[in-house]
């Protein structure tokens, strides 16, 4: 322990150690590095969560418009519509992200303060990781539109309602709760995959990560800042997926088998 | 005048003729009670009525009016059905299947759509269930909750697509004993059923269909003991032998 203190003090010692394989083992020094910088890396979690919400907030929007004239819509719209979703669902993401972020002439946005981010890169990233969700959003509600039973329809029509009335009050009520779990597993997906937002620089928990085990001194923290950053990702999915299901739980049909 | 009317209806599916020329009519307060083998068009001809299907050739009159000119929303507002899967809003209480039809076809008020749909609940006998979903009924009180859906509307005409078919032998009798309630307060019905004791008790006239061509019509008596064909006292037979 005395030892570590020494090295943080120790210009040359630092050098020479930067210069060593990187040491594995977990330390205390480099865990009191992570607790140092415990507001760098919570500002890191706030852009990370808020890539999640405005990504999975693009894909719904984009996603359950979708899925529905997937199922309803005109021959020729329903297959651009599917066509679209085929090439998102068939692009890798990192792929997706540098084409949005170096390929779109963009508008260049200034940075947020304390969260240091360049907005033009969160932009980039919510449009690639938002588009790539809207494309197995729309999936996840094509399936359960075309789950629910076309007699829910008809008894709609034979009361006197519209299709289109039958379509808002009685298909997707139901569709929707029965999306609830295929949505869960997306709200995950994303919120793992704002990750690769560190291709595009943007300051999330990754990119911050290795900011510092990069930082001169600290390349024996690289464990210690990965597993704090792992837990921090652990902790946001299994809050989110508890939450979700009591959502589920929530708004799930009496003696309903959903 | 009839409260309703085929004309020569047909309608095929692709090369299959599923009604051929089809004619009766039925007045006000009619019980019709329609027979027949499986796939001989029944529920095709209930289907027309409301315009779920569409006929390819003939006409279908309500009160002397052509079905196919009229908007099929209020068509359907004037024609209730009731089917054999009930097709109850899954989503919804069964006071809530009652409403929707209130509120969005008719305009009422939530209030005024509760109120409503509480007293055709209350006359169905399901008023203690008004607040249960689908998933927690039994099949007895489902079809009673679609008959009351239905009711509530207020229809000129009521279509019973074999309401008791999907039933557990001993709940039939809930249903039919609704359906003959709702016969002695005049409402007008036809009904696809294989019930030969409520058709021979309640039904004012009793069709044999087959092979999408109506066989024999006339009252329930002079179809069971004396009808025109042999087919329809063979058919007839083995329908009152299963019901037995």
């Amino acid at each position: 322990m005395i030892d570590t203190a020494l090295q943080a003090a120790t210009p040359i010692d630092t050098v020479l150690q930067a210069a060593t394989p990187i040491d594995t083992a977990l330390q205390t020094g480099d865990w009191a590095f992570v607790a140092a910088n415990w507001e760098y890396l919570l500002a890191g979690t706030v852009v990370t969560v808020l890539l999640t919400i405005t990504s999975l907030s693009l894909g719904f929007l984009a996603g359950f418009p979708a899925g529905a004239i997937e199922v309803y819509g005109s021959g020729r719209l329903s297959g651009a519509v599917s066509t679209f979703g085929v090439l998102l669902r068939g692009t890798p993401i990192v792929v997706l992200v540098v084409l949005i972020h170096f390929g779109l002439p963009l508008p260049r946005f200034g940075s947020v303060p304390w969260l240091d981010i360049d907005l033009t890169a969160f932009l980039s990233a919510t449009l690639a990781l938002g588009l790539r969700s809207g494309a197995y959003q729309s999936q996840v509600f094509r399936g359960a539109i075309q789950s629910i039973d076309d007699g829910q329809i008809e008894a709609a029509r034979s009361v006197g309602l519209s299709t289109r009335q039958a379509i808002r009050h009685v298909v997707f009520p139901q569709a929707l709760r029965r999306s609830l779990p295929g949505f869960q597993n997306e709200f995950t997906i994303v919120l793992k995959d704002t990750s690769i937002a560190f291709a595009i620089g943007l300051a999330e928990l990754l990119t911050r990560a290795e900011n510092l085990y990069l930082q001169p001194g600290h390349g024996t923290a690289v464990m210690e800042v990965i597993l704090a950053i792992t837990a921090i990702y652990f902790v946001l999915t299994f809050v989110t997926n508890r939450s979700l299901e009591a959502v589920h739980r929530r708004y799930s049909i009496p003696g309903g088998t959903e | 005048m009839s409260l309703l009317r085929f004309e020569d209806v047909s309608k095929s599916y692709g090369d299959e003729e599923v009604l051929h020329d089809v004619t009766f009519e039925l007045d006000a307060g009619d019980v019709e009670v329609i027979v027949g083998p499986s796939g001989s068009g029944k529920s095709t001809l209930l289907r027309c009525v409301n315009r779920l299907t569409e006929i390819d050739g003939g006409a279908i009159y309500l009160d002397g009016a052509d079905v196919h000119a009229m908007d099929e929303n209020a068509l359907r507002r004037r024609v209730g059905m009731v089917f054999q899967d009930f097709n109850l809003f899954a989503h919804r209480t069964a006071r809530g299947n009652v409403t929707l039809g209130l509120t969005e076809v008719l305009g009422l008020s939530e209030r005024e759509a509760a109120e409503r749909a509480d007293q055709y609940l209350q006359r169905v006998g399901v008023a203690d269930q008004a607040d249960s979903y689908p998933a927690e009924l039994s099949g007895g009180q489902k079809q009673r909750v679609g008959i009351a859906r239905a009711l509530a509307m207020d229809p000129d005409l009521m279509l019973f697509d074999e309401p008791t078919s999907a039933l557990d032998p001993e709940l039939v009798g809930e249903v039919l004993g609704v359906m003959r309630d709702l016969a002695d307060d005049g409402m007008t019905m036809l009904a696809v059923t294989h019930e030969m004791g409520f058709a021979r008790s309640v039904a004012s006239r009793l069709t044999f269909l087959e092979n999408g061509r109506i066989v024999e019509r006339g009252s329930p008596e002079r179809l069971f003991e004396q009808p025109d064909h042999d087919r329809t006292r063979e058919f007839l037979g083995e329908l009152t032998d299963l019901h037995r």
